[in-house]
């Protein structure tokens, strides 16, 4: 079993429950084993606390990091944006030593110090990487194949760009995420523009909503072309975006998408033979049922 | 979406209509210090527009990052700062992935924002966000419906975070308080009101 510790972040355990659970049970039949990291906050959000202060985005981000460092595991965590918190202040405080400094003087009022001592992880690539767990080991895992359903791949941004500081190379087109939803034994779907922001980050959800929901639109219009039965994702502010952005374009714009929005691992749980109930789909905004009826 | 600029400041409106550079508009020492915030070379900027080519809000608004580049080159700083919108990136790093100069618009973004910060324009939610992890540790904290969801899945009804363990929140607060950030967020929101 490879051990890390689990941030978490907010909207996962907060929002869609689902999400966390489903890490946990998935991630086991894989030979990776999550471990509570007891503590964790906030990430903090990169949008709003990054654009207010940098410095106070590396301390915070770097507290989270020495919860890990004192377990003495790495994190694994399963949200773009706690990814670029967590990851890139990692990296950034690990290699500059003016700003490690400059954390580790506030740390040091809360008996806390950032070492450099650990990794950070997206699961996703732990899943991806076939030192670790791999695209095999993921298909072998399927008990219910979700044959038949056509899904429509969202990367996000920040587990992949800015592409020279991150594992994947270019993102102008990558198609690794389509090999593991193919994986699971369902069709992955090209479509327009998928590379696009949803819209929420930087805090423009909270900014300008419309403006969020603008790019949003643009994009499930885009998937919505192709016919694709499922939109997914391995970030939960981009699944609260486009699963309660859905709610809100329809009462701000009048369009209608009934898309069902899955974060990767709550697929990866359906088709490990998890119910539903055991995902808590019923707090997704947009009804999963169409989709579901397909597999079950 | 932003259809129209209009900010309701006469002032800053006619500023933006006049595409002039006056010399004494510029503070030289702007481009220097948005440099060491956001660690690029911005003034390697030759304003070839790839960065507005491949924004996602940039369509849907009058924000033009390569604009914003420009302003900073051109030590613009009132104009930069005080433009809203500064605040319409989301963070998506296109531009960032093909800037031909290999610099990294996004984070001089971030940059201005953290100038703007220091003069307290911060848009409202996110001193909320501030606000929230102060108090619970979480940007987006825990509620009843979802705690009973919880323990449906088979988890605690308080995630093992700061949430479930609040003897973690005063190190939070001492965090945010070194940076006297959670009484310049009350104080700016009262302020509004």
């Amino acid at each position: 079993m490879h051990e890390y510790a689990f941030f978490l972040g907010c909207i996962a355990p907060n929002r869609y429950p689902g999400c966390e659970a489903s890490a946990i049970k998935t991630s086991e039949k894989v030979g990776i084993k999550l471990l509570p990291l007891k503590g964790g906050s906030c990430c903090p959000a990169p949008g709003a606390f990054g654009s207010i202060d940098l410095n106070i985005w590396y301390a915070m981000a770097a507290r989270n990091v020495c919860l890990a460092e004192e377990m003495g595991k790495d994190i694994a965590l399963i949200c773009n944006g706690c990814y670029k918190s967590i990851y890139e202040v990692n990296e950034i405080l690990k290699n500059n030593d003016e700003l490690r400094d400059g954390a580790n003087e506030v740390l040091a009022e809360i008996d806390m110090e950032f070492k450099g001592s650990i990794d950070v992880w997206h699961l996703i690539e732990l899943y991806y990487d076939s030192e670790i767990c791999g695209v095999e080991k993921i298909r072998n895992s399927i008990t219910r194949p979700l044959t038949g359903v056509k899904i429509a791949p969202h990367y996000g941004c920040h587990l992949l760009k800015p592409a020279k500081e991150r594992h994947f190379g270019n993102a102008e087109n990558p198609m690794w995420f389509e090999e593991l939803i193919d994986a699971l034994g369902a069709e992955s779907v090209q479509y327009k523009n998928k590379m696009q922001c949803c819209g929420a980050g930087g805090g423009v959800r909270g900014y300008d909503l419309s403006q969020a929901l603008d790019i949003t639109n643009e994009k499930l219009i885009n998937v919505q072309e192709v016919g694709a039965d499922v939109l997914t994702e391995f970030c939960p502010f981009c699944q609260l975006q486009y699963d309660r952005g859905q709610v809100e374009i329809k009462e701000t714009f009048g369009k209608e998408y009934n898309l069902p929005v899955l974060h990767y691992n709550e697929l990866l749980g359906l088709a490990q033979g998890m119910s539903p109930d055991e995902l808590a789909l019923d707090l997704h905004a947009v009804d999963c049922k169409p989709f579901l009826d397909m597999i079950l | 979406m932003s259809f129209e600029k209009n900010y309701g400041n006469p002032e800053l409106e006619e500023k933006l209509r006049d595409r002039s550079f006056y010399t004494t508009d510029s503070n030289p020492e702007f481009l220097k210090e948005v440099e060491k915030i956001s660690r690029t070379d911005a003034h390697m900027c030759f304003q070839c527009g790839s960065c507005t080519g491949g924004c996602p809000s940039a369509p849907r608004s009058s924000y033009r990052i390569r604009l914003f580049m420009r302003k900073v080159v051109l030590g613009l700083e009132e104009e930069a700062l005080t433009d809203p919108d500064l605040w319409l990136c989301t963070t998506c790093y296109t531009c960032t992935d093909r800037c031909p100069r290999n610099l990294a618009p996004t984070d001089v973004i971030m940059a201005l924002r953290n100038l703007a910060a220091r003069r307290d324009i911060i848009p409202k939610n996110f001193l909320k966000t501030v606000q929230a992890i102060y108090k619970t540790g979480h940007g987006v904290p825990n509620n009843d419906a979802n705690r009973a969801a919880r323990v449906k899945l088979g988890l605690t009804p308080e995630p093992e975070t700061t949430a479930g363990h609040p003897e973690f929140i005063p190190g939070i607060q001492k965090i945010i308080d070194h940076y006297g950030l959670k009484d310049r967020a009350d104080r700016i929101l009262a302020e509004g009101e």
